[in-house]
């Protein structure tokens, strides 16, 4: 038996598989598109195929019911409703707590910046769910924001947080408003700024948005960041200067959610067998 | 999990009527009578007293909500220059004056005068302020002074002197007399429906509870606005017996109930059964909530006036944050509650403005987790389906460890 996390998310989905060990047997990410579901059901295809040696089609002629599949489906994420193979789904606060506890055990507290959610959470003993704050229905503070505000720049996420780490005065950003940030951007520009002193100040209004949401909730070391932005190093070195604490970045943090979503597989699985 | 069907109450199935005959009462009476558009913490029992029909253009806004009227009023109101950040039943109500034709029952019956109290916020003094001149009809507001902590004899002496002076207003504008024989029985109608609805608000401590806030929020219509009248009285014996009877056959409101949670803010008009149904489904039940138990005070004191003065100054609203928290905490730990709820209402500014606060407080003195859902009462643009969701699924599962 396998287990695999499914994070269907709003800009990528991701898979991680395990085997009964808890071992991590494979992953994979893909855009999530307009197809999300059907996408992550192919790479769940893919990576059966890769255990089993049984091929992808063959898996794809049963039509992915869950019963018959080898594997045990936990799936989070914005599109956690829609995968037709998943036995359960869990919400992605759950998801990163667990993931991100099962890597570093001292874990207290964990800063996910997603597509389009930002979350604070603080986690108890064991991976649960202590509290979370998430931020409200606007795009300050997520990743969309940078992506959205990267492309006035010519760069991407990734990119404008190394920009950012070379800068040596930030421009203010004063807009939350991803719209008007990027126009803020522009006339930045248009001033003669360097690209480098407008990525940092993008990448420190992604943080102060975060900040304060953290302060809503108390942050508690061992701080650790996950989901796609944690690759950005701007925001997670303006994170660590806000929150005055240092914030560890997990590998592969986009993959945390997924890898939080198969553990949570394992362990229901673990607790359905009889007692021996 | 579709086979969770809530219990309907039975005796919620008079409310259609018994509202819609208030309306209907207000919009052919006021040829006879003179009508006063009212805020919610407005003292009603002198307006009644005096023989004048109060209209609640508040009401009125919940019921646009639920009507799924609100979102195209508030644009009507927006369009008129008044701002998005506006309270939402205030942009029902001023969208429905430009507007009645795409309004509920074709808007409010026209006022003949205004009184607007700002124990429950301060938009409801620019919201009448507005109206006054848009329909040239005279205003009083009564102001009853914000208490940090206990109300002082010398802020409630401060609003009484001003009742005072409201009796006089009302008598010039309507030619109508206060008569105290008649004051003091509406007040004792009015202290009769406050103490019944108490009562009921406190039979949500039984295990498993007879009711849910969803069931409060709908039964809540009397207390507000047929305050003071036999109706209210008679609806709330009845809805009292049915509760009772449910609480002795240990009889709950959801079918299963595996969580007791505290509401806090005003309902959700427009997602009633669609956003109180996803807790249905986690088996979880509000026992218990804040904002009904605004109307729950019972009038003490000899002098009428006084006594109004001082329960309507001394609304939740009208105090401080140690007061609100220590409500809360006192709602989480009297009906054991696992949890509680926070609705941020983007229009109701100075119920939201503790919220966070409050919060950590409650949490911090009982140990159990709050949410905080981003939401407005009326208007339906301010609601992300997806992302409430997401926290609620988030804060079951929390709550589950």
């Amino acid at each position: 038996m396998f287990f695999a996390g499914v994070d269907i998310g709003s800009t990528a989905v991701k898979v991680v598989m395990l085997d009964q060990q808890g071992k991590v047997v494979g992953c994979e990410t893909t855009r999530t598109g307009y197809r999300g579901a059907e996408n992550a059901w192919h790479l769940l295809k893919g990576l059966l195929a890769a255990q089993t040696g049984v091929t992808p089609e063959v898996w794809g002629r049963q039509g992915g019911d869950p019963a018959k599949l080898p594997v045990r489906v936990v799936a989070t994420g914005y599109g956690r409703h829609k995968l037709a193979q998943a036995h359960r789904q869990v919400s992605e606060i759950t998801c990163h707590a667990r993931g991100a506890y099962h890597l570093e055990p001292g874990t207290a507290t964990v800063i996910d910046i997603g597509g389009q959610d930002s979350k604070v959470i603080r986690v108890a003993q064991g991976g649960t769910v202590l509290d979370f704050a998430m931020n409200d229905k606007c795009a300050a503070g997520t990743g969309r924001f940078l992506e959205v505000v990267a492309g006035a720049l010519e760069e991407n996420v990734d990119s404008l947080g190394r920009l950012a780490v070379a800068s040596n005065q930030p421009v203010a950003i004063s807009s939350t408003c991803t719209v008007f940030a990027e126009s803020e951007v522009v006339s930045h520009i248009a001033a003669g700024s360097s690209k480098e002193n407008i990525a940092a100040g993008l990448c420190l209004a992604v943080a102060e948005r975060v900040a304060g949401m953290a302060g809503r909730i108390g942050v508690q070391p061992r701080v650790v960041m996950t989901g796609g932005v944690a690759h950005n190093r701007g925001v997670v070195r303006a994170l660590a200067t806000m929150l005055g604490l240092p914030v560890e970045v997990l590998p592969d943090p986009h993959l945390v959610g997924a890898l939080g979503a198969a553990l949570l597989a394992r362990d229901a699985f673990a607790n359905n067998q009889p007692k021996t | 999990m579709a086979e969770l069907r809530y219990r309907r109450l039975q005796t919620l199935n008079r409310l259609p009527r018994l509202m819609g005959n208030h309306y209907l009462a207000a919009r052919y009476l006021r040829y006879v009578r003179p009508v006063a558009w009212i805020t919610s913490g407005a003292p009603v029992e002198i307006i009644r007293a005096m023989g004048i029909l109060p209209v609640y253009p508040e009401n009125y806004g919940a019921l646009c909500g639920s009507r799924q009227a609100a979102g195209t009023l508030c644009q009507v109101a927006e369009a008129r220059g008044y701002s998005r950040e506006l309270c939402s039943y205030a942009k029902c109500n001023l969208g429905s004056l430009a507007e009645p034709r795409q309004a509920p029952l074709g808007g409010l019956p026209r006022p003949t005068v205004l009184v607007a109290c700002n124990n429950i916020c301060g938009t409801v003094t620019k919201w009448y302020q507005a109206l006054a001149r848009d329909l040239r009809v005279p205003l009083f507001l009564w102001d009853t002074p914000f208490s940090p902590g206990e109300l002082t004899d010398g802020g409630v002496a401060y609003a009484a002197a001003q009742l005072r002076e409201m009796v006089r207003f009302l008598e010039r504008h309507t030619g109508h007399k206060l008569h105290q024989d008649r004051l003091n029985r509406v007040m004792d109608k009015s202290r009769e429906a406050s103490r019944l609805w108490s009562e009921i608000r406190l039979l949500g401590r039984h295990r498993p509870s007879p009711l849910n806030a969803s069931d409060l929020f709908i039964a809540m219509a009397p207390i507000v606005v047929l305050r003071g009248t036999d109706q209210a009285i008679d609806f709330y014996r009845e809805l009292k017996a049915e509760l009772a009877g449910r609480v002795a056959k240990g009889e709950g409101a959801l079918p299963v109930e595996r969580y007791r949670l505290v509401w806090d803010n005003i309902a959700i008009w427009h997602k009633l059964l669609r956003f109180y149904g996803q807790f249905l489904d986690h088996r979880a039940c509000f026992v218990a909530d804040t904002y009904t138990g605004g109307w729950g005070t019972v009038m003490e004191g000899d002098d009428p006036l006084t006594a109004l003065a001082r329960t309507y100054t001394g609304v939740f609203l009208n105090r401080g944050l140690a007061y609100r928290a220590s409500q809360m905490v006192e709602l989480v730990r009297d009906f054991g509650a696992h949890g509680f709820v926070m609705h941020a209402n983007r229009s109701c500014k100075p119920y939201t403005l503790f919220q966070y606060d409050i919060r950590r407080m409650v949490t911090e003195q009982t140990g159990v987790p709050g949410l905080v859902i981003e939401a407005d009462m009326a208007d339906p643009r301010s609601y992300a389906e997806e992302a409430v969701k997401t926290r609620i699924q988030a804060f079951m599962e929390t709550l589950d460890g």
